[in-house]
């Protein structure tokens, strides 16, 4: 097993996938902690204090009800990132699955499975995702399961080219000469081989999936107000985007900040898993 | 002694362009138990396939052999099932192949690699089983074998890596080891310390090994017997000593002429090459395949198959020609 310290030694060389991974630790944490740490109550409405500038009371401002920008980034951060892991995770599943099938299984199965991907994947996947929200109606809960449904492509795809590939590979063939069945040899042979780009993608795919969710929050398809969502806090903001620039500004910093923090991390991510690199 | 595989009349057809291509032809040998056998001839003439046959690893499943029998230690094994014959893969049959540094699993070390064999096969605890496969790196002349255990393959060189596939291939002592082209992508040095290898464990355990190859300067040195096939069929099978001093068909003439050799002194002619191409399993041929290319045709060659023919001493080919072509000329 990989040690931390094995991690811990590849990423003190990369100042980039540090920083990813610096960015997504806070972000994170921050999500967690956010009702220990924040000065206030995401939702309490101060009336007289609305839409104050940045100042020690207020680090990032308020808003048009008052309510505190810096706390509202704060909770917003455990939205996002739910919103993020889970459409990716149940994206990949699905998709790993039937990426596999039609890679091992080839023949009709893999041509009905590709005929389907081919599909989804050949409309704009913003599109076929409002188109989604807007048959299931809005809200985050359906945003989410439209996104979901529009990244499921990319895994089946990746998947199915890595077994097409893996398949034929020596070390896969010998294994059936040493007496190892079909299960084996997916198991042992063709998944620990899938994992390194699995993972890459799905890292890299946290923070598209965040964006297109904050996406459709600003068009006013997925989280509701008062949700302290990031797309949703910048939506409400485009009416004081020129005399409070702050309102703005601190949500889609921080849409910026995870979405960056996930790339530079998804990038690292195959250095780490890269067994050359594990060495000495 | 009882032959520990005979392989009889043996076809096998793949799906080709124009329908099902007959791959393999009425393929006949057999090998004794500490027997090296030497499966030779030029890329295409259904070496490998075969080799994969006997394993029962065809392509098209079960379904690609069109008759004949493959009987290993009296037990037939056309038509078991998948699951059947994973219990022989690996713990009766082993095989080890062309390409060391694809063999081998990027992902993990050599121990797990190793182990995993071990442990499909024979109950065995993970630690008896890290004994057992340190013991068989031993085996193989490796020096340091712990240390090469915690190894990831890209950190072995091509002869390491050919060694440890052995090592794995020997570490159920399997009673028949087919290796296909084991040496092809090794340097001369590491080539022989292989060949050493393989002699070694057919002397010390008594497994009969298939060695498939095209280097006949390798297949004189290390095997006992020869058969020599071309466009799926078995053109000649014999003793060594006799296939090489006297050959009885003009194909295994001419792939001996095509050895280069090292002359003292002076320039040498070019190369023998045999003229032409093996060809194409998905047409339709008749009369002797190899007639095409060979400089002893006859008409009759043309029309129809050639007979097989005994010279004696176990010593067949299947040739018109009388008493085979070892006095004839025409290649030289």
């Amino acid at each position: 097993m990989m040690s931390l310290i094995k991690i811990w030694k590849i990423l003190r060389h990369n100042t980039l996938t540090l920083l990813g991974a610096g960015l997504v630790i806070l972000i994170v944490l921050m999500g967690l902690l956010s009702p220990l740490i924040s000065p206030y109550d995401p939702n309490l409405m101060n009336i007289p204090a609305r839409l104050q500038a940045p100042g020690w009371s207020h680090p990032f401002g308020t808003d048009e009800m008052g309510r505190d920008i810096l706390t509202r980034v704060m909770y917003g951060a455990r939205i996002s990132i739910t919103v993020g892991v889970s459409i990716v995770v149940i994206a990949a599943a699905v998709g790993c699955f039937f990426g596999s099938l039609s890679g091992y299984a080839g023949g009709k199965v893999d041509r009905g499975i590709m005929a389907v991907t081919d599909m989804v994947l050949s409309f704009p996947s913003m599109v076929l995702a409002l188109a989604l929200t807007a048959a299931l109606g809005p809200g985050l809960f359906n945003t989410m399961l439209a996104v979901c449904i529009v990244r499921i492509p990319l895994y089946v795809r990746l998947m199915r080219g890595q077994v097409l590939a893996l398949k034929e590979m020596q070390y896969v063939k010998a294994s059936r000469t040493f007496g190892a069945g079909p299960v084996w040899v997916v198991a042992r042979h063709i998944v620990p081989n899938c994992l390194t780009p699995l993972l890459v993608q799905m890292t890299l795919g946290v923070g598209d999936a965040i964006l297109i969710a904050s996406s459709m929050s600003f068009i006013g398809l997925g989280a509701q107000p008062p949700m302290p969502e990031w797309g949703a806090m910048i939506s409400t903001a485009r009416t004081y985007a020129i005399d409070q620039w702050w309102y703005a500004a601190f949500p889609g910093l921080f849409i910026l900040m995870t979405v960056m923090g996930f790339n530079l991390l998804g990038d690292g991510i195959r250095d780490i898993l890269d067994p050359r690199s594990v060495k000495n | 002694m009882e032959p520990i595989l005979q392989v009889s009349h043996l076809s096998v057809s793949l799906p080709g362009k124009n329908g099902p291509a007959p791959i393999l032809k009425d393929i006949s040998f057999s090998l004794k138990q500490g027997e090296i056998l030497g499966l030779v001839g030029e890329s295409g003439s259904g070496k490998s396939m075969t080799a994969f046959a006997v394993n029962q690893l065809l392509p098209g499943g079960g379904k690609s052999i069109t008759g004949g029998s493959v009987l290993f230690a009296g037990e037939e094994l056309t038509g078991k099932t998948e699951k059947q014959m994973q219990t022989f893969r690996g713990k009766d049959i082993a095989m080890i192949f062309q390409e060391p540094m694809t063999c081998l699993n990027p992902v993990f070390t050599v121990k797990r690699q190793m182990t995993d064999v071990i442990m499909i096969h024979e109950k065995r605890s993970r630690k008896e089983a890290e004994i057992q496969a340190a013991d068989m790196l031993k085996k193989v002349h490796i020096r340091d074998p712990e240390r090469t255990l915690s190894c990831y393959p890209y950190e072995l060189s091509g002869g390491m890596r050919q060694r440890v596939m052995i090592a794995i291939a020997l570490s159920c002592s399997p009673r028949l080891l087919i290796a296909d082209e084991p040496t092809t992508a090794l340097d001369v040095t590491v080539q022989a310390q292989i060949i050493f290898l393989l002699q070694e464990a057919c002397q010390e355990s008594g497994t009969g090994i298939i060695f498939i190859s095209h280097d006949l300067g390798v297949v004189s040195q290390l095997c006992s017997r020869i058969a020599v096939m071309y466009a799926g069929t078995m053109a000649e099978t014999g003793p060594a000593s006799e296939v090489l001093k006297a050959p009885g068909h003009p194909y295994t003439k001419a792939l001996l002429a095509a050895v280069p050799r090292f002359t003292s002194g002076g320039v040498r002619d070019r190369l023998y090459a045999i003229p032409g191409m093996v060809p194409d399993p998905s047409e339709i041929q008749r009369g002797c395949l190899f007639a095409p290319r060979c400089p002893h045709a006859m008409d009759i060659c043309r029309t129809e198959h050639p007979p097989i023919q005994n010279l004696g001493n176990q010593h067949q080919v299947s040739c018109f020609l009388e008493k085979g072509v070892s006095r004839g000329d025409g290649i030289s």
